[in-house]
């Protein structure tokens, strides 16, 4: 059973052909002038060649990386099993023991430094599965990953500060634009990896443009890690490793895009994602209760930042990114203030839209579009001209990220849908902060960026998207 | 043609078995390509049919002959699969290899494309009209159930996407009075959807068949349901209600569907359609054997439990090529339709022999 997004689990199909047979990436072949010599399969199954004059090469196994996948427009299921080798918990233990080797051998200049951010729905689901408050979740898990030699645990809902305010700014930007400019509105979200994907490879250039260039909190928080941090700690980026732990398993797919990759240093911004799923894992193979273990102060992600509490943001589990915008646009185009938004559910409770107004002025329309129905209508209108809205807050998972696939399951005695309000209820236990007020922030847009608007703030927090051209190769045409 | 007098395979044969006679009444010509579907108006006066010329032709009936009225072309760029009448006879729908799903209106004799419904990843295979006729269902070779809203303003929302089936879904049939859908797939399952809060969720898989099942249909009451296979069999699913005097274990509070009978050791390859007379009880089956076959139910003391039918015609080389569906009239009774991959529809008339 695949664990990505419903979303994404439309676009891996086929019933005839297995994905590995069905593979369609072109391997470059180096083909030398003269003639063709000869191939020999050996024992264990490799291929020598052996070429005219008798010569014998050893032919290597053409790879096929998961950038390879992701770049094609065929099957996501063989990415899947790259992902697995590549963004696990194992890989994350690979790191762990290499660095205490290291240490034991006298090399330890040659360490890595990791870091983990953990995301706050995967912390709720941690919490729930233990029946923790959010805060002693955060805490039990600081002190769970540092056992294991994490050297930092930051809290991921810090990064969503950036996001929520570039999103604020975009869309004010791209409201002042849709004057002249056709494809600004509505602004779609950005932060599901899983939504992105399909938009990708299903709607291309068609609905590219309306998405949102802003990075999702995952990412930022890889520039800040990468970026930010590894100049306070005199590191290069390659000498840090970066692990997020996330409700989604799209979000390994996020990490292994080649535009978080980082050239000059052959690195990724966030070198490894796994799952609230696979932390509970990583307890059961180290045989730990996780109400057992002691409470750990919380690392502070920034000198000023809230001393040892938890912060989240105002709206669900998706990121507040609606919320916010609709407050935002409310002062800033509409010139009034909106203490509390008014949500009606349309189709179903994963539809909802929010509309603000005023008198004298076009009001301005939100919606929420969660799951892979509500995608679908959201396309098709606008495909049709027929989307009214401003902004779109769309999520490939029905809830949104407390319901994301990569969540701990529910016990046997357990409903999915109790766990889930279980979640959702610690999810939004822990205080609210508005983005622009935070102090930690305001100076990191200053001290790091370089302001708001600048080219550092774009390329730290911006990203772009890229259609991924149908194949016409030949064993794809499907009958 | 001549009726088969085939073995019986009942031990004890305790009356004379009524054998009926299939004539054909007529050919009808024109597609160019393999006709995959035909479908009957709710009212019987017009017959839809479509096939691998990417067309749609809409037949009706001018004295005693059947003659083609309109020819949809513009509507599909490769081969249309399946067509399907809304219970008001006022809407068509077609299902396409090309990805999309085109709902025509018919106005004033005219038919006007009114939407073409994308989502569906690659080849849409049926698609169905629930008996409200406010929901369309449409199935894919992406695995996955659509169903889709019929607005007030004639625009089609999707309000559900369900992929429970693990491969390439042949057919969507809704249930003639209620709004609970039955898919069939490669998977070789029959799956039944009902709506539960505000999503649709597969509520039982119908396993019994050894090969692809490729259609289904239900009876007149919709508390049984026919399914056909690439095992040469026909299945017969019995709903048990909560509560049903039989006892049988109805979890959650849904109904049970069990298999009761199995009809197999007639249709000699895959059988491809099945439709159940809602004005006869009669079920004929296509198969790839290039023949068709009537079978009747055989009254027995537990009909609901154990029903038995038996073959009561059947025509060889019905056609030159695979019969890929099988449709009864739905207001005269004894009227089918049928279509091939030779390219042809055919119209059968069904009588009793004298005695």
């Amino acid at each position: 059973m695949s664990q990505f997004s419903g979303a994404l689990q439309l676009t891996d199909l086929d019933d005839f052909i297995t994905p590995s047979q069905e593979c369609i990436k072109p391997v470059e072949i180096k083909r030398k002038p003269g003639k063709v010599g000869k191939l020999r399969v050996e024992d264990d199954g490799s291929y020598t060649e052996i070429s005219h004059e008798g010569e014998e090469t050893h032919l290597e196994k053409a790879k096929i990386t998961l950038n390879d996948c992701l770049a094609c427009s065929g099957c996501i299921t063989s990415a899947e099993s790259v992902l697995i080798a590549q963004q696990s918990q194992d890989e994350l233990y690979r790191v762990l023991k290499e660095n205490i080797l290291l240490k034991q051998t006298g090399q330890s200049s040659q360490e890595k430094l990791v870091v983990l951010s953990i995301s706050p729905q995967a912390r709720a689901s941690v919490a729930a599965k233990f029946k923790l408050s959010a805060q002693a979740a955060a805490r039990k898990l600081t002190s769970f990953f540092k056992s294991l030699g994490v050297h930092y645990v930051f809290d991921a809902a810090f990064a969503n500060n950036f996001s929520l305010i570039e999103s604020c700014l975009e869309f004010e930007k791209r409201y002042k634009a849709s004057e002249t400019t056709k494809d600004s509105l509505p602004m779609l979200a950005s932060a599901c990896p899983g939504w992105i994907c399909y938009a990708e490879k299903t709607h291309g250039s068609y609905i590219l443009p309306f998405i949102s260039s802003i990075k999702s909190p995952q990412q930022i928080m890889g520039s800040l890690v990468k970026d930010y941090f590894a100049e306070q700690w005199k590191r290069t980026p390659d000498s840090i490793y970066h692990v997020a732990v996330m409700p989604c398993f799209d979000k390994k797919l996020e990490a292994s895009r080649a535009d978080f990759f980082n050239e000059i240093y052959q690195t990724r911004d966030v070198d490894c994602v796994i799952t609230s799923g696979e932390v509970e894992k990583m307890l059961l193979q180290e045989n730990i209760n996780l109400n057992d273990m002691e409470e750990h102060r919380l690392d502070a992600l920034y000198s000023n930042d809230v001393e040892d509490q938890l912060t989240n943001h105002q709206g669900n589990s998706a990121g507040g990114y609606l919320e916010h915008i609709a407050k935002f646009a409310a002062v800033h185009i509409l010139e009034t203030n909106i203490e509390k938004l008014t949500y009606t559910v349309l189709r179903n409770q994963d539809f909802q839209e929010v509309t603000v107004e005023i008198s004298g002025k076009p009001p301005l329309k939100f919606a929420l579009a969660y799951g892979f129905r509500n995608i679908q209508n959201i396309v098709q209108k606008l495909k049709r001209g027929k989307c009214q809205y401003h902004f779109v807050e769309i999520m490939a998972c029905p809830s949104a990220c407390n319901n994301g696939g990569g969540q701990i399951r529910s016990e046997p005695n357990e409903t999915q849908k109790n766990r889930l309000q279980a979640v959702e209820k610690i999810y939004s236990s822990v205080d609210v902060v508005d983005p622009f007020d935070l102090k930690p922030v305001k100076e990191l847009y200053e001290k790091w960026l370089g302001g708001k608007g600048s080219q550092k703030a774009y390329a730290m927090l911006h990203t772009q998207y890229h259609a991924v051209e149908k194949s016409n190769n030949a064993i794809n045409i499907k009958w | 043609m001549f009726p088969f007098q085939g073995i019986v395979h009942t031990q004890t044969v305790k009356r004379l078995k009524e054998m009926h006679t299939l004539t054909e009444v007529e050919t009808l010509s024109g597609h160019s390509d393999r006709v995959w579907c035909v479908s009957w108006s709710p009212n019987g006066s017009l017959l839809a049919s479509c096939g691998g010329d990417k067309s749609i032709r809409i037949w009706g009936k001018e004295g005693e002959k059947w003659i083609c009225k309109s020819i949809l072309t513009d509507g599909h760029t490769r081969t249309v699969r399946s067509v399907s009448w809304s219970p008001c006879g006022m809407y068509l729908a077609a299902a396409s290899f090309d990805a999309t799903t085109s709902v025509w209106s018919r106005k004033a004799g005219e038919f006007e494309c009114l939407a073409t419904l994308e989502g569906h990843e690659n080849e849409v295979k049926s698609t169905s009209w629930a008996c409200t006729g406010n929901l369309l269902a449409t199935c894919s070779r992406d695995k996955s159930v659509w169903i889709w809203e019929v607005t007030a303003d004639e625009e089609f929302e999707c309000a559900s996407v369900m992929s429970t089936h693990t491969q390439d879904v042949k057919r969507v049939k809704w249930h003639p009075n209620k709004e609970i859908l039955a898919s069939c797939s490669y998977d070789d399952t029959v799956r039944l959807y009902r709506e539960q809060a505000d999503d649709w969720e597969c509520f039982t898989t119908l396993k019994g068949h050894s090969s692809t099942v490729w259609a289904i249909d239900f009876d007149k009451t919709g508390s049984r349901l026919a399914s056909c296979s690439a095992d040469a069999t026909v299945k017969i699913w019995q709903e048990y209600e909560p509560g049903n005097p039989e006892c049988v274990a109805t979890p959650d509070n849904v109904s049970t569907w069990k298999c009761v009978c199995t009809i197999g050791g007639y249709h000699e390859r895959a059988i491809y359609d099945i439709s159940w007379s809602h004005l006869s009880g009669l079920l004929a089956t296509s198969s790839g054997d290039d023949s068709l076959c009537i079978f009747s139910e055989i009254h027995s003391s537990d009909s609901r439990n154990q029903p038995q039918f038996e073959l009561v015609a059947r025509v060889r080389g019905a056609h030159s090529q695979d019969v890929n569906c099988t449709v009864w009239s739905p207001t005269e009774e004894g009227l089918l339709a049928s279509c091939s991959d030779d390219g042809t529809i055919k119209l059968w008339k069904l009588e009793r022999d004298e005695k």
